[in-house]
């Protein structure tokens, strides 16, 4: 294959190429994918929620449900909208924005490529982000907090991460504070969007039926027009300050069954003890064979339970997730789930466990290699971690886990000092 | 995507059916590694006049808890060594159920699958906790407002007795305290058994004799299927409305709807399936074109003909989510536009721009091995050979604008609308 001279291939992995567009530090990532017709194209922003602060809390949310209001190209003044446009050849279209990046998507028939990539290059600096559109948007995202808080396990994963982070932005929910949403104003918005949507802080990934030398020079077209930005893109600074004891708290709300959460603070997602965290994370709550199924749900104390390593750009939770079943307490839960833990810091866990949890892992991977979208999400986080091949080199980082890493990691993450309980308590009535 | 098709581009060509038994099997070979999804299911028919959904949502949560081979965890250990994922669900006139996993694993994963459907244990040790599974599972949509509006719409559009019909939270949890684990074991016996039986697999099946794996897994039932189909009648015409208190929530779920006198196989259905999703298929629609993107009144709207089937006639149902305080706005404006869609029809170019994206998402849904294994499924249940999926495009390209506006007026009544919201007891008295 010849690459255009208008970029520079940086490295391959997984099947997956890496290349730097030379006019403006777009990173592209090309996969090409034997099978259906289809291609994805994602875009992902090196900003999300981290990057806000009080005032501006949900401000990257909003800026994304914005930047489908429309550029002088794409707009609904136009009766060409982005979501016509592209829903029009069937394409799924979509965004989400997280703690670490906002994406943007389509996965469409790969004839019409082209129209995607021409959409994401015009709205990457081509943005209206025109005042009236803005308080029309206002609303709906207030309707979209109003339907999150309708559910409380949401609110309780939203007040754990909130207790468990003083300091860092990851003590805000990604859509924001209510009083923020109310009060965010254009300029505020615009300031997000000048500050992070460049070609030097983006990724293009394309993965499906391309022809990589095409889908080179298409990007080349569209994006290669666009200046790179400013050569800093701001950096988060704050710091978590070290958690040096347990922390508590209770979401009342009208309902029937409770929950509970139990979030330890585990390291950033480039850090090699994620992958024993993850290896520990089946074990402890993957299918019914997992340590907190038996103890619990096979005996009836709870009706789900999970536990799940976070794998982000800064140090994240490691969590563990139970639903209640009728007639059993938040207490009984709990204990149970510091017993397990203990459990495996005493005496570690087996080399069966261990090779189970890998099979199970490495399944998962398989699975989520069906298809363009769904390798083209996995993608998505492991560079809004700070790495893409996180997600290339994951196999084999995974073979080199052992029970002693595992244990390990328990021993070092799962400690009451660094833990933050929450329960969902349901009440009778508002009153609680 | 239009016109002629290579022979390779053809469904009907890469997909195999057989019959083994008393089970269809589709098989569809695709070019992904690894993987297998399997989707399937088979008729039950409950008697839902007495009841029997709970006792089927009981019979289900039973099935992986042991069966007269293998305890519960020496069946769980065959899954989760492996990585395979197996569901069984409960689905009014079915029982479905899917499954991903390896190839390398699939016969041993797959005969997990076929002996719980057989031959489930009913362990009295299990019963009780069964018994509060399906209970907490009521009592969490009792906290759903989205659960509630949906279920209390087809309370005010079916007699109850039709599958349609769901059970208020509230009397599906009295009957499940009633039933004993002998009920369950004789339904089980009465109602489980490959009754108009569909499997489909799709993925990695290099090397795979799908017939001899079925024949092998998922035959030797004790129970013969059902020959006789029951008929469904019992549809309410008459406009009503009912208001759900869920209390302590910050948004309201709306339903609007009326009952269908249409099954899936009916002529018409394709014409309405196309007009409705230019009212709300998709965000560039005109529910959320002019009510979310234009009034702000909303994060979600939409609409559907849903459970229509080949067997009985399901609803045109808008659903909509508004906070609070845009309650009687959002459903006033809904209304309106409701109306406009069957007073004024749709244009031309709405119908042109709306093939194009049902002909197009319809490629796309197919990319994956679980959509590709999902959409055959549905299609044979409605009866269609696999070159209905072939032909589907075509259909929908060849609608013209007048036929699509006849059956709208035909089958869509605005003024038949009932009212279901699910929401804070501080919500206005809504109408």
């Amino acid at each position: 294959m010849q690459v255009p001279d208008a970029f520079e291939r940086i490295t391959e992995s997984g099947g997956i190429t890496e290349y730097r567009l030379r006019a403006n530090d777009l990173q592209v990532l090309l996969m090409p994918l034997a099978g259906a017709p289809v291609v994805t194209l994602m875009v992902t922003y090196r900003v999300g929620s981290r990057n806000e602060w009080a005032g501006l809390t949900g401000a990257t949310h909003f800026l994304e449900h914005l930047m489908f209001k429309g550029t002088e190209r794409y707009n609904k003044r136009l009766n060409n909208s982005v979501f016509n446009v592209l829903q029009r050849v069937g394409a799924q279209v979509n965004a989400t924005t997280w703690f670490d990046r906002t994406n943007y998507y389509e996965l469409l028939p790969r004839e019409h490529l082209p129209l995607a990539v021409e959409v994401e290059a015009d709205r990457m600096r081509g943005a209206l982000i025109d005042p009236e559109d803005m308080e029309s948007e206002r609303t709906v995202i207030l309707n979209e907090l109003d339907r999150g808080e309708n559910e409380p396990i949401r609110n309780l994963y939203h007040a754990v991460w909130s207790v468990a982070y003083l300091a860092h932005p990851y003590h805000h929910p990604t859509i924001g504070w209510r009083s923020d949403v109310e009060t965010v104003t254009p300029s505020g918005l615009r300031h997000f969007y000048d500050t992070y949507y460049w070609p030097r802080n983006a990724t293009v990934s394309v993965v499906g039926d391309i022809d990589p030398e095409s889908t080179l020079s298409l990007l080349e077209a569209e994006f290669g027009k666009i200046d790179a930005g400013p050569s800093e893109i701001p950096e988060v600074t704050t710091r978590e300050p070290e958690q040096r004891g347990e922390r508590r708290i209770v979401v009342r709300q009208v309902g029937q069954l409770g929950a509970l959460m139990i979030g330890f603070k585990g390291p950033h997602g480039r850090h090699p003890d994620v992958d024993a965290l993850d290896v520990l994370s089946v074990i402890l709550g993957s299918g019914k064979t997992s340590r907190l199924y038996r103890r619990l749900t096979d005996n009836g104390a709870t009706t789900y339970i999970n536990a799940s390593a976070s794998r982000l750009r800064d140090p994240g939770l490691f969590y563990v997730f139970a639903m209640l079943a009728p007639g059993h307490t938040h207490n009984e839960v709990e204990a149970a789930i510091h017993d397990v833990l203990d459990e495996i810091v005493r005496e570690g866990v087996t080399e069966e466990e261990v090779v189970r949890a890998k099979n199970q892992l490495r399944a998962q991977e398989a699975f989520e290699r069906d298809g363009p979208y769904a390798i083209a999400s996995q993608l998505n986080e492991a560079i809004a971690a700070g790495d893409w091949k996180l997600y290339t080199t994951f196999e084999d980082r995974l073979q080199s886990v052992t029970g002693e890493d595992v244990r390990r990691v328990a021993q070092t993450y799962c400690t009451a000092d660094v833990r933050t309980v929450g329960y969902y308590v349901p009440t009778d009535t508002n009153s609680g | 995507m239009s016109g002629s098709h290579s022979e390779d581009d053809l469904l009907s060509t890469r997909v195999s059916e057989e019959r083994v038994g008393d089970w269809q099997v589709l098989a569809a070979p695709m070019d992904v590694d690894s993987v297998v999804s399997i989707r399937g299911s088979f008729c039950t028919y409950p008697d839902f006049d007495a009841g029997e959904a709970v006792l089927q949502d009981l019979a289900v949560a039973l099935l992986d808890k042991g069966t007269r081979k293998r305890d519960r965890f020496k069946l769980a250990e065959v899954l989760d060594e492996s990585g395979a994922q197996v569901t069984i669900v409960s689905d009014a006139l079915r029982v479905r159920f899917s499954v991903r996993t390896l190839v390398s694993a699939l016969p041993r994963v797959i005969d997990v699958l076929g002996e719980e459907l057989r031959e489930p244990l009913f362990d009295p040790a299990e019963f009780e906790k069964a018994r509060a599974y399906v209970a907490a599972a009521l009592q969490r949509e009792m906290e759903s407002t989205a659960a509630q509006s949906t279920s209390a719409l087809t309370r005010l559009l079916y007699r109850r007795g039709h599958p349609n019909y769901v059970l208020s939270c509230g009397e599906a949890l009295e009957l499940l305290q009633g039933y004993r684990l002998e009920d369950v074991a004789s339904f089980h016996q009465r109602r489980f058994a490959p009754t108009d039986a569909t499997v489909v697999f799709c993925g990695d099946l290099k090397g795979v004799a799908v017939t001899d794996l079925v024949a092998e897994t998922l035959t030797g039932w004790p129970q013969a299927p059902r020959t006789d189909v029951p008929s469904y009648g019992g549809i309410l015409t008459v406009p009503a409305s009912d208001h759900v208190v869920v209390p302590d929530k910050s948004n309201t779920d709306v339903r609007l709807g009326h009952a269908l006198e249409l099954l899936r196989q009916d002529p018409d259905y394709v014409a309405l399936y196309a007009g409705n999703y230019v009212l709300g298929g998709n965000f560039s629609a005109r529910l959320m074109s002019e009510i979310r993107d234009r009034m702000g009144l909303t994060y979600g709207i939409w609409s559907s003909l849903s459970n229509v089937n080949r067997l009985h006639g399901g609803h045109w149902v808008v659903g909509v989510t508004l906070s609070n305080e845009n309650v009687q706005a959002g459903i006033d404006a809904t209304r309106r536009e409701m109306e406009r869609f069957v007073t004024e029809g749709i244009t031309a170019d709405e119908l042109a721009e709306k093939q194009n994206t049902i002909t197009g998402s319809f490629k796309v849904g197919l990319a994956t091995t679980g959509g590709l294994a999902l959409s055959l499924l549905y299609n044979a249940e409605r009866g269609f050979g696999v070159d209905y999926l072939d032909r589907f495009p075509s259909l929908v390209e060849a609608l013209r604008v007048d036929e699509v506006n006849d059956v709208i007026r035909t089958h869509l009544n605005p003024a038949a609308l009932s009212l279901a919201v699910a929401g804070p007891d501080s919500a206005p008295g809504v109408q």
